[in-house]
């Protein structure tokens, strides 16, 4: 049987307008043959209620603005309003290593910083989706 | 070394380059046509004539933190370390042309840039800072208020508009290459800054109304022939159009003219870029347009280092790569340099960054020795050679715009867009194939615990946001509401005609007009922009 094509939602919830970083990595899931929706810049509600209408194994977040843990709450937030949750979150850009841990408790499974090779996070992204999402602490 | 599969050496823009460059590749060479002293055209070896020996580049970086009051604390510090420019970094009010009450920029307001959201506000930034003696660079949104509110300062000041410095970056190359939040289409940018042009050239003409500026879409991975290409496009279609408005002479139109590039990594190329550009424009202002004015057509550029070129591992690496970009600036001749902080890939720069980043510059004008005589590379076999190859391969992708249908049209009809992307898939590839090294990234990459040190992070302030959402409530609660509504009804009209648009604009922020308002006038006449990139 042929395996499913893994689809994923690739956003950017805040305004900053750095959009490079987004264009690679969905470049790099698209040549490793996922079916990539290139949601540029998102609103969290949008980027949710597309997640669900879509139905994607995964959203893919670029922030690289110091709002990080603002925008990843309001996104988590909407992805559980709308019974997404159960999505693998990805997180990409200059993001502290302070912040990790808060950011895996709010269900980002993912977090790659600027410089990380696009075959390391292909080959991260293939180990979570084997591991399955593990459900956030309640 | 950028080294290809085949073994071919060439430069970061994929020239090939030999092994040594001799007479023989310099023999077609016409000194004084094609080369020439500086200050006189073609301005190959500078745009004045006495170069850095009269006065050294202007020292300028962008910076803008929480509060007009933060920024101007800032800017004061600066000032005293020697810097002789300023260059607002706006909040995200000012490129999204929206309040900070407004929900759509809840998450963003406050996290960088200063907020500008009055003519006071202004006045705040620069209080007690003598913007006689400095010059100011200000990267407005088309229709913004950053360029009136600092007209508005001088005049209060008693600088009468026509001996007013600075410039205003509002260019449509630059704001089109990034994806914002409110976007109108780049035919607004278009007609708006050209608007700004036409106006100031005959009321504000010490004003540099534009500063065309691939730095932005330089970081979208272009490469320096796409760059230099892409900048002197944008200089053709805007000949073009204030030609063929005709309201201004075309020789006062193009004269005030500024240009903003970026310096990457190879140091040659970058130096070769910076002395075509100046023979380029010469050649498209006079020869193509007839403007005979040798002050028209002088390339008068900021450089900025490569942000896309600072690398988030091991940060301090970056210190050494800003010095060589800011060493390619100075020899290829840059009227004003931002050397940017190192931790540009970590966070907004931390005080430590911000002078060691005025010191890179200082040291590399006034310890080094490179600014005692002008244009040192002049003459090199390899420099002169490289410097004729980037202009032939320039004008042929000049070309592939023009085929287009001029920047504008290439830019509404998603082709330099497509440049972008294939720019960044190309960045990509050679970075993993090792075609293109970056030390600590994917040449002898440390693993993250090896790294000796940590770098300080800068965090802002966000206490400040509530006070920016009273300070526009009370604003708008306080200004003159009869005058506030005949001023956004004025430049709703004149939107919609082809009126010169700058008085109305002026006339709004003069009412204190907000930013969210004053974006919002331009998009209910032009409509949102579908920004043109995916894959």
């Amino acid at each position: 049987m042929a395996e499913k094509k893994v689809k994923v939602l690739m956003a950017k919830p805040g305004l900053e307008g750095h959009w490079r970083g987004l264009i690679s990595v969905s470049q790099a899931f698209k040549d490793a043959g996922f079916e990539v929706i290139y949601g540029a810049s998102m609103h969290p509600a949008e980027i949710a209620t597309t997640a669900l209408q879509e139905d994607v194994d995964i959203v893919g977040l670029s922030i690289l603005c110091s709002n990080y843990m603002e925008l990843v709450t309001e996104v988590a937030k909407e992805l559980k309003a709308n019974k997404k949750d159960d999505v693998i979150v990805l997180l990409g850009g200059i993001i502290y290593e302070e912040d990790f841990a808060a950011l895996h408790k709010m269900g980002v499974d993912g977090i790659f910083i600027p410089g990380t090779p696009l075959d390391d996070i292909v080959a991260s992204v293939r180990q979570i989706i084997a591991k399955g999402k593990k459900k956030v602490a309640k | 070394m950028a080294e290809s599969n085949n073994g071919q050496v060439s430069t970061a823009s994929g020239i090939p380059v030999k092994d040594i460059y001799t007479p023989e590749d310099v023999k077609n060479i016409n000194y004084d046509k094609d080369i020439g002293a500086p200050g006189k055209p073609p301005y190959t070896r500078g745009v004045y004539a006495s170069m850095y020996r009269g006065q050294l580049w202007t020292i300028r970086r962008l910076t803008g933190y929480d509060s007009p009051e933060a920024t101007n604390a800032r800017y004061k510090e600066e000032y005293a370390l020697g810097q002789t420019g300023f260059s607002i970094a706006p909040d995200i009010s000012t490129p999204s042309g929206m309040d900070p009450d407004d929900p759509r920029v809840a998450h963003d307001i406050g996290h960088a840039g200063v907020p500008i959201y009055s003519i006071e506000d202004m006045e705040t930034v620069f209080k007690d800072l003598p913007i006689e003696k400095c010059s100011a660079y200000l990267a407005d949104r088309v229709g913004g208020l950053l360029t009136p509110a600092y007209f508005a300062m001088a005049q209060k000041r008693g600088i009468p508009l026509d001996q007013v410095r600075g410039t205003t970056a509002n260019d449509m190359l630059t704001w089109s290459s990034m994806e914002l939040a409110n976007q109108p289409p780049p035919e607004a940018y278009f007609r708006l800054s050209t608007d700004l042009i036409e106006w100031c050239a005959q009321y504000a003409p010490r004003w540099y109304p534009i500063s065309m500026n691939s730095y932005n879409p330089r970081d979208n991975g272009i490469t320096a022939v796409q760059e230099l290409g892409m900048l002197m496009a944008d200089v053709i279609q805007y000949c073009d159009e204030g030609k063929r408005r005709g309201r201004v002479p075309l020789d006062k139109f193009c004269k005030r003219f500024a240009f903003n590039m970026a310096a990457n990594n190879d140091l040659f190329e970058e130096i070769c870029k910076l002395r075509a550009a100046r023979r380029m424009l010469r050649k498209i202002i006079n020869e193509r347009f007839g403007v005979q004015d040798p002050a028209c057509g002088q390339f008068r550029v900021h450089v900025q280092t490569s942000g896309s070129s600072h690398t988030h591992q091991e940060p301090l690496n970056n210190v050494i790569r800003i010095a060589y970009q800011t060493l390619a600036a100075v020899l290829g001749g840059a009227q004003s340099i931002h050397a940017n902080g190192y931790d540009e890939a970590v966070c907004l720069p931390t005080e430590q960054a911000m002078l060691l980043a005025i010191r890179t510059e200082q040291i590399v004008g006034l310890e080094t020795g490179v600014t005692n005589t002008i244009d040192p590379l002049g003459g090199s076999y390899y420099v002169e050679a490289l410097t004729n190859e980037i202009e032939s391969r320039t004008w042929d992708y000049i070309k592939k715009i023009e085929d287009q249908g001029g920047l504008l049209k290439a830019i509404t009809n998603g082709w330099i867009h497509r440049e972008y992307k294939q720019a960044i898939i190309d960045y990509d590839r050679k970075l993993k194939t090792g075609e293109l090294t970056i030390i600590g990234v994917n040449k002898f990459r440390l693993d993250p615990d090896k790294v000796p040190y940590k770098v300080p992070i800068f965090k802002s302030d966000r206490k400040s946001v509530d006070v920016l959402k009273k300070r526009i409530k009370k604003l708008r609660e306080t200004r003159d509401s009869a005058r506030h509504a005949q001023a956004m009804k004025k430049l709703d009209e004149v939107l919609r005609s082809d009126a010169n648009s700058f008085p109305a604009v002026k006339d709004a922020v003069e009412a204190h007009a907000t930013p969210g308002e004053l974006g919002a006038a331009v998009m209910k006449v032009y409509g949102k922009w579908t920004y043109p990139i995916g894959v």
